[in-house]
């Protein structure tokens, strides 16, 4: 857990990168710090780490100050993604990874079971990749093990400062997907810096949208894109490239008729004729009912899916119609093909008869 | 190139003997600065605020010919090795600090904040990430200094520390004598190469192993060079005797030798071809060397900084000796007979075409004629400074060049007249004539040998020793023993031996 207390940041020429920054970071929450240049994510992210330190507040890991910690010790025990990726050079991927095990004085054999585990766990086959060396990979390699190097000593918390930023967006894209992947496994505790919307808002668990060195809103990206709290949060949402990367979630309807308790269902008390979502009392997801009876096969979307990744999905089920949003079990709405049109049509404006 | 071959075979042991000190001096010389550049360039990229100004400095010291440096450091240092190497040192940090400093500068600052993210202390950071990092680019700064510093100790023959230089140096001084000068040169040239490869050798085996193997290469090379010091930490002799470039102050210093020798039981070791006049001078008041022999006119004019109250041999003694003796507390003793002054020199030929007899002849062709003089002689009064005056001369072409080769200048037809040293041995060799001095201007400067009063009084009987040696040996044998040792390479202290020999002085 991170948490930053009354944080300020003011620089010896005056500069005041940061204003008064409280957020709190819960453990295995990834928390997407996003913002336009100068409006001080990245010296809030690089003071959990103490690359930076504050002028004025405090900041929290695990309740304790980050102050009181050894610096060396609190830096192996936080992992770093860099923007630039850095891996060193003159080091082979293996020696690499195991900068920070080998500071920790972690066993040789433990540490090689470590590379090999880290490797194959970002679909990298160890024997090929340990011995060579970083310009013998491609970017979205590199960065792979850029994040595969964070992990090394299994650190609780890990510190991404724009660590895709440099990459072609296919392997941009291939990264967040894996990161999303890992996470479900490794649950860690993770600060993102970005600049990209749309990355912000397909990681963030929330997303913390800052301006001039201060929080503007922080949320989760279906609240920031529904209830934007200003005027500067609809507008930077609204710099999205294009409506087709909007996440499902957001296209959804929250309070559809066609959803049915499974009370109801199993009464008997609907209309035998219509499609229905059934959830428990939990709001779970627990199936389609269509015609009377539980579908055997339907498709669910889960929440962050973007549209245009759901759209491939649904042309491939013509025989569906609804379709469950769903996080973690939970359903979060249904999308419809109404829906989509919808969406589509609010996102598309004319400008002198042109689509813009 | 037979003739080359011939040089090589005469002088191989004193070939083996100079291409190693070669080696000690200029690879001392490059550890010592690698220990001092590398460290200092590391901490200046902590401190980045005084890194020009010190860089700067180091800069000015480059600039500085290494020849003063020299010059310089044996006030303080006397003579040899050491003030060799302190001044090669100097000569060497400029490359290694500059590029040990822009190496590490020059690492991806990236990088460097991931090494700091991950938690690296400041010298891990050093050793693991930055210095492999810029090692290729240290490497080439060492080897630039390695390059300059081999090539540079050829110069510190010129105050006695031995290697290359003494090769090229005699070449020089024996009228630029193109065998001996290859023979100096050619090992520097292919030991800087072989150095060369030996670096990259190393440099492509630290890229993996890093900082220690950098270490250890410097602990392999400091030990490597000084072992000889360490075992050969010899007494020194009870006295020295040192000399000039040249044969003439070698066979004489081999004769004060030999004659010591015959009648004490006191070490002696020579240290001849210690350059010019300035040098040999501040070894011996510094006490590097005991006894050198000086020119009476010599003393009067360049060390006490007088001119001559007459034009008397007897007379100029007289003042040199006093003049020594007040000023620097030394003694000189007894002159011998030879009178090694300037002259101006031509060939007969020229002589004849221009019907040159005097020196006040030279006035009416002096707009024809191209004068090689050197650089000494072009600024002495008792030189070309006193010509213009006592004669009222004004040549329009002066060359200056080093003593060693404006003889050849002259016999190649590139001067008509040169200044010359009446004994030297080209007079000889060259058929040269020379241009009576009706006015007297250049004083006698006569040969003694000189010591300062301590040692005078430490060993006593070296003034009778010595004293032998007074009013003995006349310009035609001085010119003759000269001759021998130049032209014929016959070793001075063989001319040495038999003239003593043949005076009389030493058992046979």
């Amino acid at each position: 857990m991170i948490e930053f207390d009354k944080v300020k940041k003011i620089y010896p020429d005056g500069t005041e990168a940061i204003r008064e920054f409280s957020l709190k970071v819960q453990a295995g929450e990834i928390v997407t710090l996003i913002g336009p240049s100068g409006c001080g994510k990245t010296t809030a992210m690089k003071m959990v780490n103490r690359l930076i330190e504050p002028t004025a507040g405090d900041i929290y890991i695990n309740e304790k100050k980050v102050n009181s910690y050894n610096i060396h010790e609190l830096r192996w025990n936080i992992g770093y993604v860099l923007q630039e990726i850095a891996l060193f050079p003159h080091m082979t991927i293996g020696e690499n990874i195991s900068v920070v095990p080998e500071m920790k004085k972690w066993k040789g054999k433990k540490v090689k079971k470590r590379i090999d585990e880290l490797l194959e766990m970002v679909g990298l086959d160890p024997t090929t990749y340990q011995k060579r060396m970083p310009r013998e990979l491609s970017g979205g390699q590199q960065q792979r093990i850029g994040v595969v190097r964070a992990l090394a000593a299994d650190p609780d918390i890990i510190l991404m400062d724009e660590p895709f930023s440099a990459l072609d967006p296919i392997s941009r894209e291939q990264l967040q997907t894996d990161i999303k992947t890992l996470q479900k496994e490794i649950k860690k505790t993770i600060l993102f810096v970005t600049h990209d919307m749309d990355e912000a808002m397909a990681l963030g668990d929330r997303v913390c949208l800052m301006k001039d060195g201060e929080i503007v809103q922080l949320d989760t990206p279906q609240q920031l894109i529904l209830n934007p709290k200003t005027e500067f949060v609809k507008n930077f949402i609204g710099e999205r490239k294009s409506p087709w990367q909007t996440a499902v979630d957001v296209i959804c309807d929250q309070l559809s008729s066609h959803v049915l308790t499974k009370e109801a269902f199993e009464q008997g008390n609907f209309d035998q004729n219509a499609t229905y979502i059934v959830t428990d009392r939990n709001n779970m997801f627990e199936g389609v009912v269509s015609m009377g009876a539980i579908k055997p096969e339907t498709l669910t979307l889960e929440n962050d899916l973007p549209l245009y990744k759901a759209a491939a999905l649904i042309q491939q089920h013509d025989n569906q119609h609804l379709f469950p949003v769903i996080k973690q079990g939970k359903l979060i709405g249904v999308l419809s093909n109404k829906k989509i049109v919808e969406y589509l049509r609010s996102k598309t404006t004319l400008e002198n008869g042109v689509i813009q | 190139m037979q003739e080359f071959i011939n040089v090589f075979q005469d002088r191989r042991g004193q070939l083996l003997e100079t291409i190693w000190e070669h080696l000690q001096i200029s690879l001392l010389s490059l550890v010592i600065a690698i220990i001092i550049a590398v460290p200092l360039g590391l901490i200046l990229t902590r401190y980045p605020r005084v890194a020009e100004p010190i860089i700067g400095i180091s800069a000015v010291m480059q600039t500085i010919p290494s020849l003063a440096v020299l010059a310089f450091l044996i006030p303080f240092l006397g003579i040899g090795k050491v003030p060799a190497i302190i001044a090669l040192t100097a000569y060497g940090l400029l490359p290694i600090l500059r590029n040990s400093y822009t190496g590490i500068i020059g690492v991806d600052p990236a990088l460097k904040e991931a090494a700091v993210g991950m938690g690296m202390n400041s010298f891990k950071r050093l050793s693991k990430v930055e210095l492999p990092i810029a090692m290729p680019v240290i490497m080439a700064g060492i080897r630039t200094s390695m390059v300059l510093i081999v090539g540079t100790t050829t110069i510190a023959a010129l105050i006695g520390a031995g290697g290359l230089g003494e090769l090229i140096l005699l070449g020089i001084d024996r009228g630029a004598d193109i065998n001996l000068i290859l023979l100096g040169a050619i090992p520097a040239a292919l030991l800087a190469i072989i150095l060369d490869l030996i670096l990259r050798g190393f440099e492509r085996i630290s890229k993996r192993a890093g900082f220690k193997s950098f270490v250890a290469m410097l602990l392999i090379a400091v030990l490597v060079v000084t072992s000889p010091f360490i075992f050969n930490s010899s007494q020194r002799a009870d006295l020295i005797i040192g000399g000039k470039l040249g044969s003439e102050p070698a066979i004489l210093a081999n004769m004060y030798k030999l004659l010591i020798e015959e009648d004490t039981d006191l070490n002696v070791e020579l240290e001849t071809g210690l350059g010019k006049t300035s040098f040999v001078f501040s070894a011996l008041d510094k006490g590097s060397i005991d006894i050198y022999p000086e020119f009476t006119g010599t003393a009067i004019v360049t060390l006490m900084e007088e001119e001559a109250e007459s034009n008397d041999a007897k007379e100029v003694y007289e003042q040199a000796k006093t003049g020594m003796d007040k000023r620097y507390d030394m003694a000189l003793l007894q002159p011998m007979a030879f009178n090694n002054t300037y002259a101006v020199a031509t060939t007969e030929e020229l002589a004849d075409q221009y019907n040159l007899e005097a020196i006040g002849d030279l006035q009416a062709v002096e707009d024809e004629v191209t004068a090689g003089f050197t650089l000494e002689f072009n600024d002495r009064y008792d030189g070309y400074v006193g010509m213009q005056d006592v004669y009222n001369l004004d040549i329009s072409n002066i060359r200056t060049m080093e003593p060693g080769i404006r003889q050849d200048a002259l016999a190649n037809g590139k001067v008509d007249i040169i200044d010359a040293y009446a004994t030297d041995s080209y007079m000889v060799e060259l058929n040269l004539v020379t241009l009576d001095d009706p006015e007297n201007l250049f004083p006698p400067y006569q040969g003694a040998p000189l010591l300062r009063n301590e040692t005078m009084e430490e060993y006593p009987e070296l003034k009778d020793i010595l004293n032998q040696l007074g009013g003995k040996i006349t310009d035609e044998q001085m010119r003759q023993m000269n001759y021998e040792v130049d032209y014929e390479d016959r070793s001075p202290k063989e001319v040495a031996e038999e003239f003593l020999q043949d005076e009389g002085l030493l058992d046979n």
